[in-house]
């Protein structure tokens, strides 16, 4: 501890003072104190009015020059101050700008008030590749003649396949190709809470007014609105008054519109109604694409092999490949170099799934549940039929998905020889292929794993 | 502890210390309580909330010298209970003090008096000036108000004072509207500056006598001491904005109303002002007429026209009418003088006849 850095100090003093007189006071006359400086070996409080000087002498003076003293002996004096009003509450250091170069791009978080579209999504930034060609061409033709061609457009594939940024580019683009025309984009848990919070405000006529006078409504993940019945029927009267009067209409969601669970025929049957794409897993080759533009987009321009080692290594979403070319992008710039392919390995390893750990115990106890028998069973020497079948899918499991060696799994599952193992993994890995109750069950295994 | 007081000269004194005490903070109870000082030199009471404090001589018989601490709370509901004419007798006894009237008698709990503060009286050098407390009085309660409520900026929730050439001026202003009056003083010598906390100026106005009094002040705080009693104020310890150069230099139309016409077409017109209480001011040299007009999509609009005299250029602009009619309790002169240098730039208000005031309004944004 460095008796001489005076915040330190300070802190000191008071939890010693703190003892020695009632909280009330300490509360009352030394919250709001402080150590100015340190000079001389004078210490310097600082303390708001004369009020608390005056009384700092009187009452805890001799208090705080003993407490200072047991500190170090160096300690001559202490001298109190009355402070600026305005002064020491400000931070004194500014963060030190670093070089103009990696400037932070605010503005890629600007988003326009008007029609809640963020103008970084854009057709020139989408990649098309085979895996989302028909619902890029979708989209293209519904530009050409909204409200027309296909409405509503839906739009569904897993979660960071760039839906979004499709939906917000055909969002983008209409505003360019059609000035006059009002678009809006919103996400259908926005439109549950306006639609709430207007019915709180007993203003529901205006929430309708407003949704009602777009020529163009993007509705994002609108498998959020499953359960929400009312919500789904102002969507559907909505819908209606859109679709009559042909304005387009798109949605997106994380599945087929059949698909959605807990949501109301009739807006099903709208939501199919038009045309309904889905983007699917991108392809090696989009990958590579995705992550060669991404990186250009920031002037960063990587070597062939790194380009592929990235986009292979991980079969995770855009959005992951987004983020790990962004972790190149920012290596790169803080090196000012351009990232080789080892390095590239070295910083990417913390992108890389964990393994899944799960405990032997675990998934026998699960397997028990599932085929409702003893867990205790799994471990005896019993050949009972019940038994038998998941003690095997048990051995198949834990060497398909865990890769535990054959050995190891027979000594856990009750001493038993890896000639048994082999065997029963063997068993079930040919029956499986035929037998679909089988198979079934598996799935729902490892379902009930994760 | 044995004193006996005039209940009337009691009760007074209870009301004015226990402005002082400190009504919200409640860590330390001794600060929410009223000290009273029995001694050789007569019965004192005290009260501080380490923003201000007061030290309150009164007249009354003194049998045994004392010290006691007494709940602010408790005292002032005691003593504004008081009806009938007489003295009140109060005796200190292990730590209770028993207040004994003609037909009753009380005893309440005290509290420990070792933690009440002292308060830092001056110690008579520095600067110092006299002036009727009168004046200190009116100026502080009538200014305070345009000062800033908020506390993120301690300077605008202080008045300025400045002591130049015989005469004192007091600023308040709260960054839309300000107010400047001046009050000129006898002893021409004395110079300086200082902040008051506006909230301070509010509690100090209503504890002063009106007979003359002392202002004292260093660097730290300043004190406001007549023969009974003494008051005593941090001041605020920061710069003070240049507030000289938003006043406009030039004007391009001046308007001289009645304030009764001006007060009671105001008063029509903030019935029809929005959430934004804007009321707009046209001039009209031509008519020779200002008028105020407001409008309110909920309720409806208003337009008030009211003869002046107006000479300069026509012109309009929109105000918030609460900032406009701050005025009236500014000045008591029969007949205002508005003065405007153009668009966007600020109005002028004076009195006519009361040259010691001088009230600024921003306009809104149009």
């Amino acid at each position: 501890m460095d008796a001489k850095n005076p915040k330190e100090l300070w802190e000191q003093v008071l939890t010693q003072v703190e003892l020695s007189i009632s909280p009330a006071n300490f509360n009352t006359w030394f919250r709001n104190s402080f150590v100015v400086k340190i000079d001389d070996n004078i210490i310097y409080v600082g303390v708001p009015s004369q009020f608390f000087k005056d009384w700092y002498l009187k009452k805890f003076h001799s208090l705080l020059l003993k407490i200072v003293r047991d500190i170090s002996y160096e300690f001559r004096n202490i001298e109190y101050v009355i402070v600026k009003d305005d002064g020491h509450r400000k931070v004194s250091r500014e963060p030190k700008s670093r070089s103009g170069a990696i400037e932070l791009p605010l503005d890629e978080f600007y988003i326009n008030k008007s029609d809640n579209l963020n103008p970084r999504y854009t057709f020139d930034t989408f990649i098309v590749g085979s895996f989302n060609n028909l619902a890029y061409v979708a989209s293209q033709a519904a530009l050409v003649r909204p409200g027309i061609t296909y409405n509503p457009l839906f739009i569904y594939g897993d979660t960071g396949r760039g839906k979004t940024h499709l939906i917000q580019a055909i969002g983008n683009q209409f505003k360019k190709q059609y000035p006059g025309r009002k678009a809006f984009y919103l996400t259908s848990e926005k439109f549950a809470v306006d639609y709430t919070d207007s019915v709180q405000a007993g203003t529901a006529n205006r929430f309708k007014d407003k949704y009602r006078q777009y020529d163009l409504l993007i509705m994002d993940d609108v498998h959020f609105l499953s359960k929400k019945d009312k919500t789904q029927e102002e969507l559907f009267h909505l819908f209606n008054a859109l679709h009559d009067t042909n304005k387009q209409i798109i949605f997106s969601s994380d599945r087929p519109p059949v698909a959605i669970p807990d949501i109301a025929e009739r807006l099903k049957s709208r939501l199919a109604s038009g045309m309904a794409v889905d983007i699917g897993e991108p392809d090696p080759e989009s990958r590579m694409a995705i992550v060669r533009k991404k990186a250009a987009s920031h002037g960063v321009f990587l070597s062939d092999d790194v380009i592929e080692y990235v986009s292979t290594t991980l079969s995770g979403s855009i959005r992951e490949l987004e983020g790990m070319v962004n972790s190149i992008i920012c290596q790169a710039q803080v090196k000012g170099s351009v990232p080789d392919i080892a390095e590239v390995r070295q910083s990417l390893r913390s992108f890389t799934r964990p393994q899944k750990v799960v405990s032997i115990k675990n998934i026998v106890e699960k397997v028990a549940e599932f085929y409702g028998i003893d867990e205790e069973s799994i471990y005896e020497k019993t050949r009972r039929r019940e038994v038998v079948r998941p003690r095997q899918i048990i051995m198949y499991l834990l060497r398909e998905d865990f890769n535990i060696s054959y050995p190891t799994i027979g000594t856990k599952l009750g001493g038993r020889d890896h000639t048994t193992v082999i065997h029963s993994c063997e068993k079930i890995k040919r029956e499986v292929i035929v037998d679909t109750s089988l198979s079934k069950d598996i799935q729902s295994i490892r379902s009930l794993l994760v | 502890m044995n004193i006996s007081i005039e209940k009337k000269e009691f009760m007074n004194a209870v009301h004015i210390v226990s402005r002082f005490s400190d009504r919200k903070n409640t860590t330390l109870p001794v600060l929410s309580s009223i000290l009273i000082i029995a001694g050789d030199d007569g019965i004192k009471l005290r009260a501080t909330n380490l923003e201000i404090g007061i030290d309150l001589k009164l007249p009354g018989k003194v049998s045994l010298n004392g010290v006691v601490a007494i709940p602010a709370v408790v005292l002032q509901q005691i003593a504004g209970s008081f009806t009938q004419e007489g003295s009140i007798t109060l005796e200190h006894t292990g730590d209770l003090i028993t207040l004994t009237g003609e037909t009753g008698k009380s005893s309440i709990k005290t509290i420990p008096y070792d933690d009440f503060p002292s308060i830092p009286f001056p110690e008579g050098t520095g600067n110092r000036i006299i002036v009727p407390g009168i004046l200190i009085k009116n100026l502080f309660s009538i200014i305070t108000p345009c000062a800033s409520t908020s506390t993120i900026r301690p300077e605008l929730a202080s008045i300025y004072i400045s002591i130049e050439g015989g005469t004192l001026t007091a600023v308040a202003t709260d960054s839309f509207r300000l107010a400047e009056k001046k009050i000129p003083l006898t002893n021409k010598g004395i110079q300086g500056k200082f902040l008051i906390p506006a909230k301070n100026a509010a509690d100090i106005a209503q504890a002063l006598p009106d007979e003359e009094i002392i202002i004292s002040f260093d660097e730290h705080q300043c004190s406001f001491i007549s023969p009974t009693r003494t008051l005593v104020s941090r001041l605020t310890n920061a710069t003070y904005p240049d507030y000289r150069q938003i006043i406009p230099k030039e004007s391009i139309v001046e308007a001289i109303v009645l304030r009764k016409d001006f007060e009671t077409a105001l008063k029509r017109n903030t019935i029809f002002s929005d959430s934004f209480q804007k009321t707009q001011i046209t001039f009209d040299p031509k008519k020779n007429t200002l008028s105020l007009f407001a409008r309110n999509t909920d309720i409806g609009e208003s337009t008030e026209t009211l003869p002046a005299r107006v000479t300069g250029s026509a012109l309009d602009l929109s105000f918030n009418h609460r900032y406009l009619s701050t005025i009236f309790s500014l000045t008591p002169a029969e007949s205002l003088s508005i003065t405007a240098a153009g668009i966007g730039r600020p109005l002028i208000i004076r009195g006519i006849g009361d040259a010691s005031l001088m009230y600024l309004v921003s306009p809104m944004n149009q």
